[in-house]
């Protein structure tokens, strides 16, 4: 599965990527408008630089996690998770339902606010030039190599190797995106706390998907069940007041 | 007025002002009309319309199951109106999804495009199937009214039984999976109503509410129309609304417990405040106003107990659809007026529709003394005076759709459209024109007014045909150019020179000879030079010499200033490439920058800058 793997201390906040994506996209300017966070992300913006506090520059994107939450609420299947690891979108399958903004763990998925015919939009991992075997135009644009592309278990050994050559440096020795919500395509380095970067601080490794799975398989048995229940409830209650009706001495009713 | 006339008319001017919103929300989409946001992606109308609407409707499935499967006679009286809440309040759901979904034509994707793992496709599908089902279940009573089709109706009524029991099959599911959706969201929802078990909590409060939306509709419709109230029905109602809201509060609170939640009650938070309103709604006072026989006996007391669970567990539904993870998401929405009248005219409509069908099908055992229909009696014609006297019963609806069109008018009147539009544009009124010698003008947009010669530039510019330099009226929306449209090189934010802050009070608080000649077009060339201020601005060794310096631009600064430290943070941190032009720059814009440079050195006696050695690798 392709991957991203983002080293924080290597980023130097130009920009590029982010130009980059627009370019690729053909995405207009953008303002911060009163829907629109405060990360730089909008459906104008599939990527975007988070600054924080000394030269700290963190982009942020799509986790493309493992087992994606947005993809499995999707009613219609309107998200995909493909085989080569990006999380694409299609726009003619959506009706707007939001439900995978409001399953994402990470916030990402953004939506057209002030279009008519509104969609979702969120980073794709260049699925089309992946799929031509070129790198995202982001990871391409870098120029410190601080974003790079490639094979997601060579690059957690990439991730592995920087922690083991700069003990101290990386915060916790944490690959981000190893091991919350079951993993994630992008990965990070980072030599400060990422966890801003989703809503829950300390996220599960256990994959959202699975919290709603047992009430989805519960479904059936529980369809049935009722059903039978109530056959079964109207046949006996329906037997007993006969019998009672029986065994109602003959006067009583005259 | 009848209070039902009174009644009827609020609704349709609800009505209309919610189709007014609606147009609105169509025509200029959901960001202009709503407060939903990138952080707020679900508001009132899932948390209302939605998620509270389809737990509204419960009665229907709780009713017929009393009377169909615990064969509960006594019951029958209520069923016909709770199964007809229930169809309305689907239908309304459907309506007021149609506002909420972005693509709302694609609505019927969920039916060919199947995704058996998402809760909403399972809500979609149990709502469609269980709205036909309630159709199936109410149109016996509308067919009634004609012998013609006593066949179609008398094989409804055969298979009732099969709708019956379909129904609550269909109900259990999505009353619970309603809940379902919220499980997906641990990180975002209070661990007050987050749990594994949300669905079991939904279809159990569903119940409680059902059983209470009935008792209400009924007090209602009685009051309404002024029939006496089934009040011994009612509270036998109550009396099962009390175990069932037992059995809830014991699983809830068992819940909070075995998740070890219990102490976020009394946390002090927005939450806990919000969880004890709520919970005093749905379990503590009913539970008490429902125990005792004397009150559940009595009118006020089965009015004030439905209310309070009615309401409360559609608080409990909006807290789980968004209120309760605005602490996550730190979101501080609050529903626009357009979703709060979309929401009540659906609601309003929803209601007008019934109270139609009470007037005019056998809903209850007794249809209502029309209101409208008592004058019928007198002839539409009066032979004697050869006037036409007309329907009375016509006059009435003429008032419902005079109020109805009204208030469609007075809403669009009172929507602000040209501030809608999402792009900003405001609008900007013609004043009459002011001229004259001077002006206090907010020439540059921020409000610290400044004194403008306005003669003074007419004349400069060209006299009277020159209006159009500054006042151009051709840009829809477009203000008269501000100052620093032409003393363009004063007032850029990308300039390392702030000019706002050099002449601001609370800045540096210079007037502007203080820098510029006087009697000088007031420009950069005009200025006097930063070191004569600033002794020590470039500093010594700077890899740029500045002579014959005016104020300097965001890129000789940069040159002048930053590329020294960009070398010194490039060694720091270990990111060899931060001193290197073509970094930031591409190849191209590096090349124009350098040739720029070189054109302006050309005109120059004394070379402006010397450009920085800077080796690539
Ligand atoms: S980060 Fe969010 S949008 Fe991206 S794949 Fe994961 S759940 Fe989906
Ligand atoms: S908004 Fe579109 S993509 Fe997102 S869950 Fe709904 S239908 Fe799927």
């Amino acid at each position: 599965m392709k991957a991203i793997l983002t080293d924080i201390t290597k980023c130097i906040g130009c920009f590029k990527c982010v130009k980059a994506c627009k370019e690729t996209y053909d995405l207009p300017g953008d303002y911060p408008r009163r829907w629109t966070q405060n990360d730089g992300l909008s459906a104008l913006n599939w990527t975007s630089i988070v600054i924080k506090p000394d030269d700290h520059f963190i982009r942020k994107q799509c986790r493309h996690c493992i087992e994606p939450a947005c993809v499995s609420v999707c009613p219609v299947g309107a998200l995909k998770k493909t085989k080569e690891g990006p999380v694409i979108y299609d726009n003619d399958k959506c009706m707007g339902c939001r439900y995978c903004m409001m399953a994402c763990p990470y916030g990402i998925p953004r939506y057209d606010w002030d279009q008519r015919i509104p969609y979702i939009r969120k980073c794709i991992m260049c699925y089309d030039r992946i799929k031509n075997g070129q790198q995202p135009a982001c990871t391409a644009a870098c120029p410190e190599e601080a974003t790079i592309f490639g094979e997601r278990d060579e690059l957690i050994a990439i991730a592995r190797q920087r922690i083991l050559d700069n003990p101290g440096k990386y915060y916790q020795d944490k690959i981000w995106g190893e091991h919350e919500v079951g993993g994630t395509c992008v990965l990070y380095l980072s030599d400060i706390d990422l966890s801003f970067l989703s809503y829950d601080r300390k996220l599960d490794n256990e994959p959202l998907p699975h919290t709603t799975e047992a009430a989805m398989k519960a479904v059936p048995p529980v369809f049935a069940g009722m059903g039978a229940a109530m056959i079964g409830l109207h046949w006996v209650i329906g037997r007993r007041m006969k019998r009672e009706q029986e065994n109602k001495p003959k006067g009583g009713s005259e | 007025m009848d209070r039902v006339k009174i009644f009827k008319l609020i609704l349709w001017i609800v009505t209309g002002l919610g189709l007014s919103a609606a147009i609105a929300r169509f025509a200029f989409g959901l960001g202009v009309t709503t407060n939903l946001s990138d952080t707020t992606p679900w508001g009132f109308w899932i948390g209302f319309d939605v998620v509270s609407g389809v737990a509204l409707a419960a009665g229907g499935f709780v009713i017929t199951a009393t009377v169909y499967i615990m064969r509960k006679e006594e019951f029958h009286p209520i069923v016909k109106p709770a199964v007809l809440t229930a169809f309305l309040g689907y239908i309304a759901v459907i309506v007021g999804l149609l506002f909420d979904l972005g693509l709302p034509w694609n609505i019927w994707h969920p039916v060919v495009q199947w995704q058996h793992h998402s809760a909403l496709f399972e809500v979609a599908w149990c709502v469609m199937l269980y709205t036909t089902v309630l159709a199936l279940e109410f149109s016996p009573v509308p067919l009634e009214e004609t012998s013609r089709y006593a066949k179609i109706r008398s094989f409804l009524m055969r298979y009732r039984l099969v709708f019956v029991i379909l129904g609550i099959m269909l109900s259990t599911l999505h009353q619970s999976s309603l809940g379902s959706l919220f499980l997906i969201m641990p990180f975002k929802l209070h661990p007050l109503w987050y749990t594994p078990i949300l669905p079991i909590m939904f279809f159990i409060s569903a119940i409680a509410l059902g059983l209470m939306m009935v008792t209400f509709e009924s007090l209602f419709t009685s009051w309404l129309y002024r029939r006496k109230a089934e009040t011994p029905l009612l509270a036998k109602l109550g009396k099962a609304a009390v175990w069932v809201i037992a059995i809830y509060a014991l699983v809830r609170f068992i819940d909070l417990g075995a998740r070890g939640a219990l102490g976020y009650i009394f946390a002090g938070s927005f939450e806990s405040i919000m969880f004890i309103v709520e919970a005093s709604m749905v379990i503590i006072i009913p539970l008490i106003l429902l125990s005792i026989p004397r009150t559940r006996h009595s009118l006020k007391g089965l009015w004030a107990a439905s209310l309070l669970v009615v309401l409360g567990i559609v608080f409990n539904r909006i807290n789980v659809a968004g209120l309760m993870m605005t602490s996550a998401t730190g979101s501080h929405y609050v529903p626009s007026l357009s979703e709060i009248l979309i929401s009540a005219s659906v609601v309003s409509a929803a209601v007008l529709a019934f109270l139609f069908a009470v007037e005019h099908f056998k809903v209850w055992e007794r249809k209502p003394i029309d209101p409208e229909a008592k004058v019928e009696k007198l002839p539409e014609f009066d032979r004697a005076s050869n006037t036409w006297l007309g329907r009375p019963e016509v006059a009435a609806r003429i008032k419902y759709s005079l109020a109805f069109v009204l208030a469609v008018a007075v809403g669009l009147m009172f929507w602000p459209f040209d501030r809608l539009e999402s792009r900003g544009i405001q609008d900007t009124p013609v004043v009459k024109a002011r001229g004259g010698e001077k002006l206090i003008i907010n020439g540059n947009r921020n409000f610290d007014l400044v004194l403008f010669k306005h003669k003074m530039h007419e004349d400069t510019l060209g006299g009277k045909e020159s209006c159009v330099k500054c006042h151009h009226m051709n840009i829809p929306g477009d203000k008269e150019s501000g100052c620093w449209q032409c003393h363009a090189d004063m007032n850029k934010y990308t300039d390392a020179f702030r000019h706002d802050w050099h002449a601001s009070p609370s800045g540096g608080n210079l007037g502007c000879v203080k820098c510029h000649e006087p009697d000088q077009p007031k420009m950069a060339l005009t200025a006097s030079e930063c070191n004569e201020c600033h002794k020590d601005l470039i500093p010594p060794g700077a890899a740029i010499k500045v002579e014959d310096y005016t104020a300097p631009g965001y890129v000789d600064a940069m040159h002048g200033s930053c590329v020294e430290c960009h070398k010194e943070k490039a060694a720091a941190l270990d990111k060899p490439k931060l001193p290197q032009c073509t970094t930031c720059h591409d190849q191209e814009v590096s090349d124009s920058i350098n040739q720029a440079i070189a054109a302006k050195h050309e005109g120059r006696k004394s070379p402006w800058v010397t450009m920085p050695e800077i080796e690539e690798n």
